[in-house]
């Protein structure tokens, strides 16, 4: 499989754009729109996001210099897109709705306790109460396993930053759980 | 000082030593199966969802492109910016040629329209034979007998309506 650069320099010299294109979608598409997900929770919101993530990714490409990390700099605008986004909507991301509810009741009542399915639902009424930046942090270390220097540079912060932005994410989401 | 504080508190819990100890750590505080759980709801998508997604992207970029396109060249025919203050004069010389234009044309189309029926009835008198003078003469008299008639009718009916003191003046005048 090639290499992001290699995508993008194949991109740029204008040789068949689009196969190479649909090659570096295909090859990040489903971590960015997880992480859009995540911080919008409904699928239409990340799709349309995920879409204009991409959309700008197609008209910036020509201007990439390489000088970061292709996945770097696409998390970057995935995580801007996504803020203004949020901020257009004057949508915060609320607390799971009663529907919300029920539908992790059902996912998980064949194999979890009743106790189990409470801290789940205490979980994410916590993590989506989380400011975005906490938010983001924590899941792209938690989850996607980013290391803090790459975290620092997609969210604008330095890696001290994003160290604590871990650490209180965390802290947060334990203290709500323990008030429930 | 939040910052040195936050610093510091990472430090004692050893935050970015390790991915596994940092993961370890947040899973000694929150309920891993629980963490574990959020991240399956966020990676269900609807069937063939990533399949479909590079196919309805390119259509968007194809169909948004194409968009642009067509607003530019609209730019171009209507509104080229470059082009805007040379536009206003342009259309004012136009305006002023139809203007102009349409003023002289109505006023001669005017002006020959009044002409035209003197220009049709003047007639040159040496043109005309002797014979032809008399005919016309004899084919008019009773227009001009009545006319006369028409006249005289009038006069009588202000003279009758006058009193002697007015008579008397008036014929003093022509004896003077």
């Amino acid at each position: 499989m090639a290499s992001d650069q290699e995508l993008i320099i194949q991109f740029q010299a204008a040789t068949n754009r689009e196969a190479n294109f649909t090659a570096l979608l295909k090859k990040h598409q489903q971590k960015v729109y997880y992480q859009i997900k995540r911080m919008v929770t409904d699928h239409a919101d990340a799709d349309d996001i995920a879409q204009l993530v991409w959309i700008k990714i197609w008209d910036k490409l020509d201007g990439f210099k390489m000088e970061s990390e292709f996945s770097t700099w696409l998390f970057r605008i995935a995580y801007n897109e996504t803020l203004n986004y949020l901020q257009k909507q004057k949508k915060q991301v609320s607390s799971p709705t009663s529907g919300e509810l029920l539908d992790y009741e059902n996912a998980s009542a064949s194999s979890d306790s009743p106790k189990s399915t409470e801290i789940q639902i205490g979980l994410d009424s916590a993590i989506s109460q989380l400011p975005e930046k906490q938010k983001v942090v924590f899941m792209l270390r938690y989850y996607e396993g980013f290391d803090y220097e790459k975290i620092a540079s997609i969210v604008g912060t330095t890696i001290g930053g994003a160290k604590a932005n871990y650490h209180q994410a965390v802290k947060k989401v334990e203290v709500f759980i323990k008030q429930l | 000082m939040d910052m040195e504080k936050d610093i510091e508190l990472n430090d004692q819990a050893g935050i970015g030593n390790s991915l596994e100890h940092d993961r370890a750590w947040a899973e000694s505080f929150l309920n891993k199966e629980s963490l574990s759980q959020f991240n399956l709801s966020t990676t269900n998508t609807p069937f063939n969802y990533f399949e479909s997604f590079p196919d309805k992207l390119l259509s968007r970029i194809e169909s948004e492109k194409r968009q642009k396109m067509e607003q530019k060249n609209t730019k171009i025919l209507f509104l080229p910016s470059f082009m805007q203050p040379m536009n206003k004069w342009a259309v004012a010389a136009a305006f002023i040629v139809v203007l102009g234009g349409s003023f002289i044309f109505l006023n001669n189309s005017v002006s020959k329209k009044i002409a035209d029926p003197i220009a049709s009835t003047r007639i040159n008198l040496q043109d005309l034979s002797s014979e032809e003078l008399e005919s016309y003469v004899d084919a008019n008299e009773w227009i001009a007998e009545i006319d006369v008639q028409a006249q005289m009718q009038k006069e009588n009916t202000r003279l009758s309506t006058l009193n002697e003191k007015q008579i008397e003046e008036i014929k003093k005048t022509i004896s003077e």
